[in-house]
């Protein structure tokens, strides 16, 4: 590749300020000498200083504003969905802590032998797993509502 | 003025005091932010999507992400490549989801076949500044519109947004190497496509 070849494959990067200090020094020096290098750099010249002054876009109405509105509208449904957590949370703690008091009560009543269908329910592991199926069941119902709610405000809103 | 003071990057010196206001939730400092780069954002995504009511809504999803990602801003960094990055990446990301539109990094990037080299002429003693006119400026526009989402990324970052190339490869998340040659397959697709329009002024 000719030196002459090797800077006009430069040029257009040259009239985007993309080169670097060396081989803008290098290309300065071959237009210099080169009249079709020369003109080539001030058409792309020209191209670049058109890019810098296209016709500017008009910003939409109220952008803005709609972008605030819609901050405003998603902080609200993250803050409630950090509260239906919160809630979930509180309610299935609440559920366990119920659960584990009744257990006490029923062992105290029964004498530690509640036997139905061959299991005795009294005991530790089947009545825990029996709360843990139960305080799960209705967090999932409790999601559902609130997930059912939420859908049809933002349909109302 | 407003206009002119918005869309110049050295207007605005408040923004690392807007920034930690904004990590504190204060909302003055994010309609300022908002404010402060609406122009140039919205500029930046319509020249990428075209669509003015996908770069709508990509602009409010810029600033949603922003909110989210704020607390985990470095402030050493440049805010506003950072916030372009963002944008970018919604941008990328809804590319992703749509068919009938190659993605935008994917996007046709190919040679422009041929070389500048290959077309040193001379042109017509008035074809420079007719290049500045409104006219030409519109149809450099129109031309940029037809270029593929990775040339028109780097001709607006470069020229619109004047911003280094440094800060273009970090906005694009493509080393410094790709934005060059990116950006001068884009000039070379520039040029081509004004020449097809305008076979008898070829050059300029």
């Amino acid at each position: 590749m000719s030196e002459h070849e090797a800077m006009a494959g430069m040029l257009a990067l040259a009239a985007a300020g993309a080169l670097d200090v060396r081989e803008q020094r290098r290309l300065e020096e071959h237009a210099r000498e080169c009249p079709a290098c020369r003109r080539e750099l001030e058409i792309w010249s020209a191209y670049s200083q058109g890019l810098r002054h296209l016709p500017q876009p008009p910003v939409p109405a109220r952008l803005m504003e709609r972008t605030r509105a819609r901050l405003v509208q998603e902080r609200s449904a993250a803050a409630d969905r950090r509260w239906d957590e919160l809630m979930l949370g509180a309610l299935v703690l609440f559920a366990w802590t119920v659960g584990l008091t009744f257990w006490f009560v029923a062992r105290i009543v029964t004498g530690g032998e509640l036997v139905i269908m061959g299991a005795n329910l009294v005991r530790f592991g089947t009545w825990s797993a029996g709360s843990t199926v139960l305080v799960w069941l209705t967090a999932a119902v409790a999601a559902l509502a609130l997930g059912k709610r939420r859908r049809e405000l933002r349909r109302v809103l | 003025m407003i206009l002119a003071a918005a869309m110049n990057p050295e207007a605005f010196s408040g923004a690392p005091d807007a920034i930690a206001r904004m990590r504190r939730g204060d909302p003055d400092a994010l309609t300022a932010m908002i404010s402060r780069y609406q122009h140039r954002l919205y500029r930046y995504l319509l020249r990428l999507v075209r669509e003015p009511a996908a770069a709508d809504d990509l602009f409010q999803q810029t600033w949603l992400r922003v909110m989210e990602k704020i607390g985990h801003y470095d402030a050493r960094r440049n805010f506003e490549s950072w916030l372009f990055s963002v944008a970018h990446n919604l941008a990328v990301d809804s590319w992703r989801g749509k068919r009938g539109e190659s993605r935008l990094d994917d996007a046709n990037g190919g040679d422009p076949g041929e070389a500048p080299g290959d077309r040193l002429r001379t042109g017509e003693p008035d074809a420079l500044e007719q290049l500045l006119d409104f006219e030409r400026g519109a149809m450099l526009a129109s031309c940029m519109h037809e270029l593929p989402p990775i040339h028109r990324e780097v001709l607006t970052l470069r020229f619109e947004e004047d911003m280094k190339l440094e800060d273009i490869a970090e906005v694009a998340g493509i080393p410094l190497s790709t934005v060059k040659s990116r950006l001068r397959r884009a000039l070379e697709g520039l040029r081509t496509a004004m020449d097809a329009r305008s076979p008898g002024r070829k050059g300029a």
